[in-house]
Formats: C-alpha cells, structure tokens, sequence
C-alpha cells in the first residue's frame, strides 16, 4: 500500500528565514528522508521550489497563470512517497517528520479516483 | 501527550499496532547488542510492548512513542543483566564471566549513539538468517524479527498452523544460542557466504507470497511488500554489495507486474499475455535504478543481478515482440554457467524458443526430458505442450499439458493447464506461455 505525506506549508513562510536557518532545516528533513530509506519505506521523496505556475484547458484554449497565488494561504513543499502496510503506519512515521513542527503534513492513501 | 484529540481505546491499540510494525526491528536490533541474544531481546521489547498497551490507553501517547519504547526496554535490558549478575555472583565459577560483561557494558554506554542502529540492525538480519538455522526457520524469524509480524500472522502467510510457526522461532532462538551465535557483521571471506544466506531468505519469502507453491491463492502480497521492505533496508546497509541491488531490482520488477497477474475470475496470467498496461511503471523506474546501482559498482554480476538484468528486458518491452530475446538468452547463458540448474535451462530453453523458433526451444526442453532431473517439475510438461502445440504437434501437447496439471500443487493453475489440454484437444490454440521467466 502507498501513502503520500504532502508538506502543506504556510505561504510566504520560507522567506522570513535566514538562509542559515532554512538551511538547517532542510538538513533535517534530508536526515529523516534518509531514516525513511533506512526503514525500507521510502518510494521516492523531493522538496519543491516555491515559484509555481497554474494551467488549465478552457474551451480548448490553455490560460497559465504565474504564481504565487495570493488567493490560497498555502501550498504544497514538498512530498514522500511511502510504502506501508496501513493508515496509522503512515501516521506514525508522519510524525516524525521535522517539517511537522512549522507546516502540516497531508497524510493521502495512493488510489483511483473513483473505487 | 497527544491531548487535541481524545483517542479511544481501540485507536490507540491501532495506534501501537502500527508503530510495533515500523519499530520492532530497530528495538530488538538495539536490545540484541546489549543483551547478546536475540530471543531475550525480543522478549524484552514485547515486554516493553506490553507495557505500552497497558498505560498508553489511560495516560495518552507520549510524545516520541519510538524513543519511549526504547526507553522502557532497556531498563528491562539493564534489570535483566543485573540479574543475570547477580546469578553469575551465586556461581563462583561464572565469574570471569561477570567480569566480562560489566566491560562490554562499560563499552556499550559509551558508544550506544544514533547511527549504530543500521549496523545493530544488519547484525540482526545476518542472525536472523545464519546458516545454522533451517531455510523454514530463517524465513519465520526473519519475519518475527525484522518484520515485526506476529506468530499467527507469519503462520497464516505460510498456511501452516500457528503451533507450528511458534515451534520453529523457539527451535531457531534456541539453536541460537546453544550454538553462540556472536551477534556480528561478518567480514572478508566470511561476508559472502553469510550474505548469500541472507539474499535466500528474502529471496524466499518474496517467492513464498508472488507464487504461493499451495492453496486456492496464487499470491499472498504481504510475504512480497516485506521482503521488499527487508530488501531495502538491507540496500542501504550493505550498498556496497552488488547482488543485494541486483535482488531488490529482481523483486522491484517482478512486483511491477502483480496487478496483472490475475484475469478477472482470478485465474493465473502468465507474462507473455499480461497487460503491460496494467504494470506498475513506478516499481519498474526503481527496479531499473536499483539495477544500474548495481552495474555501477562494476564487480561483475551475480546470479541475481543477471535474473534481474533478464526481469529489465521483459520490463522494457512495450509488447511480448519488442522483447530482446536473443539479450535474455545471452543473459541465461551466463546464469546457467554460473549457478548451473535444469530450471534455468528450462527458462533458456523458452527464450531459445522464442528468439530463434519453437523447434529449437524444444530441442532444448526435449534434452531436460531425456535428463529426468526435472521429472516431478510441472512447467516442464508444460512448456513443452506450449512448444508443441506451436509446432501444431496437439495430440503430444495435450499429453503434457495433462501432465503438468498433474504435477501442479496449485489449484488455479491446475485448472488453467487443464483448460490448454483440452483446447489442444479440440485442435484450437491460443498460446499462452506457461513459464514467467
């Protein structure tokens, strides 16, 4: 089974630290991807930068639209791609996640849209 | 404490369940390096376990439930060597013993850091698969021990009464430390060896779950994602050995395709009619990757590297044609030489067949007939009728069809191979290609 941590962050966050700080913890998020990779679990894992860009197909016509996106007060980081067992597997290890403590993690089971 | 939300009784248990699951290995792996024996650092972690059941419903979870468990397990680990000492104090004899032991204790204080759990943990997987040990017995402590599975829940994987499973991981705890089993990372010539022995294990139960050898199931995928599980982490402890990439590319690839496996009504599909639509492009990105990872350390390739290196080519055909057959007979070859097996020739036999004509396969499986090692093998007689029945040789083929539905010990596959006798029978043909190679 497959779940994916999303990393819901706080617009705008990543910019009132210092470089110092930021860096310090990435560093610790790099240590839990490797913890994640230790315990066998990890699928595949990747930090996001934070410009983004939005497309969507209108009447055959594609409208992008460049970021940020002032409407929405967060946005996705970063994201793990985790192979367990159950749900509160998942839980368990999303709660080790450093980026816990200043963002939220999304916790989403892998499926199609419609069962 | 988790205090936001008021857990019920039932979700904490749920609750502890799942960390048991992602955190035994590590508590036992921890506990064995102090305690010197893997059955009494299991017992001790299940004691702390225990305990966790038993105060978390009330008290709630604590913050870091990982570091708690630890925590409570070795001061049990601390309590039992005191009195283990105190034993040892009542025989004179064991004193030296004693002394002993207040040193390596002494010595562990001091270096029992953070990044000693992946060593603590490869000393578990290479004790939990020593070579003293049955392949029966390696497999159920393995998953007892790194996988974190209960008694019943390893006996309902092997279909065995659970009595049975419970025996054989006392027998193994026992024949462990009758024999002194030192809970060590072999080195030098002794490392190849023990690995080996480890690549079996996982190897095994890997099978055991995607070609389940008896019963009405034809894949038990729990068996299948723990030894994936297993195989990872042994890939990150031991990254510089080339077969253990080249295993966990082996069982990456062959997962990729355990959605099609199965036609509707459950029945078996072998590869070459599978719907390679319906593989699973993820699990073969990584398979391909751990395969060059192997590659990459360039120290030749091993038994399983090759068979993974044959899993690639069918992973990176787009149909059953663009297949590069006379690759993967090349690739056979070399295994054959190097672990020589008539189930290999077999195989060798299928790809011969299919890069240069059914005639020449059957040359070949014709040859292992003759042999009578492979008397009691069914795909065997039933890549022969597949080859036969190509050559539009159907009377023959119907005959080795029926006798591979003989031989088979799964139900499922007995059925299908019955339905391709038959269809010989009626002259028809529609070839599907009996082994999974």
């Amino acid at each position: 089974m497959a779940y994916m941590l999303l990393i819901v962050e706080p617009q705008g966050q990543r910019q009132t630290r210092s470089s110092a700080d930021g860096h310090a913890l990435f560093e610790r998020m790099l240590g839990y991807t490797r913890d994640l990779q230790a315990r066998g679990v990890l699928l595949a894992s990747n930090a996001l930068k934070s410009e983004s860009v939005r497309l969507n197909m209108r009447a055959g016509k594609p409208n992008v639209i460049d970021g940020p996106f002032t409407e929405s007060k967060e946005f996705i980081g970063g994201f793990f791609l985790l192979d367990c067992a159950t749900r509160e597997q998942a839980l368990a290890l999303a709660e080790q996640c450093p980026a816990a403590e200043w963002a939220s993690i999304e916790v989403r089971e892998v499926g199609p849209c419609y069962e | 404490m988790v205090s936001f939300v008021a857990m019920t009784a039932t979700q904490t248990h749920r609750t502890i369940d799942a960390l048991w699951r992602i955190e035994s290995a590590r508590l036992i792996a921890g506990l064995a390096r102090l305690v010197r024996d893997v059955g009494v650092a299991e017992e001790l972690a299940q004691d702390a376990l225990v305990a966790a059941l038993e105060q978390w419903p009330r008290s709630g979870i604590p913050d870091n439930p990982a570091a708690w468990l630890m925590a409570s397990a070795k001061h049990r680990a601390i309590d039992h060597l005191r009195r283990q000492r105190m034993l040892a104090r009542k025989h004179e004899a064991l004193g030296h013993e004693l002394e002993m032991d207040q040193q390596t204790e002494h010595g562990q204080r001091q270096s029992g850091v953070e990044h000693e759990i992946g060593d603590d943990l490869l000393r578990l997987i290479f004790i939990a698969c020593h070579p003293l040990l049955s392949a029966e017995a390696r497999t159920a402590l393995t998953l007892r021990l790194l996988g974190g599975l209960t008694t019943a829940e390893i006996a309902r994987a092997f279909l065995v009464p659970e009595p049975t499973i419970a025996q054989r991981i006392v027998r193994a705890k026992r024949a462990l430390r009758d024999a002194q089993v030192p809970f060590e990372i072999p080195r030098g010539e002794q490392l190849a060896a023990r690995l080996s022995s480890v690549l079996e294990v996982i190897y095994l139960l890997f099978n055991e779950g995607y070609s389940a050898t008896a019963g009405e199931e034809w894949m038990r995928p729990a068996l299948c994602e723990e030894a994936l599980r297993i195989g990872h982490i042994l890939a990150e402890l031991a990254s510089a050995e080339p077969e253990v990439h080249g295993l966990v590319a082996l069982m990456e690839i062959q997962a990729s395709r355990m959605r099609s496996r199965f036609g509707p009504r459950g029945e078996p599909v072998l590869l070459m009619e599978q719907n390679r639509a319906l593989w699973d492009r993820l699990l073969i990105g990584r398979g391909l990757l751990s395969l060059s990872r192997a590659e990459a350390l360039g120290k030749g390739r091993g038994p399983y590297l090759l068979q993974a290196a044959i899993a690639a080519c069918h992973a990176r055909a787009v149909t059953v044609e663009d297949t590069d057959w006379p690759l993967i007979t090349t690739l056979y070859d070399e295994l054959a030489r190097l672990t020589p097996s008539p189930v290999i020739e077999l195989n060798r036999a299928v790809a011969i067949a299919m890069a240069y004509g059914p005639a020449a396969g059957l040359e070949l499986a014709d040859q292992l007939l003759a042999e009578g090692s492979l008397e009691m093998y069914h795909l065997l007689p039933s890549v022969r009728g597949d080859l036969l029945a190509k050559l539009g040789r159907y009377e023959e083929a119907r005959a080795a069809f029926e006798r591979a539905a003989a031989l088979t010990h799964n139900a499922r596959e007995r059925r299908l191979l019955l339905e391709r006798a038959s269809a010989c029978g009626s002259g028809g043909l529609h070839g599907i290609h009996a082994v999974d190679c």
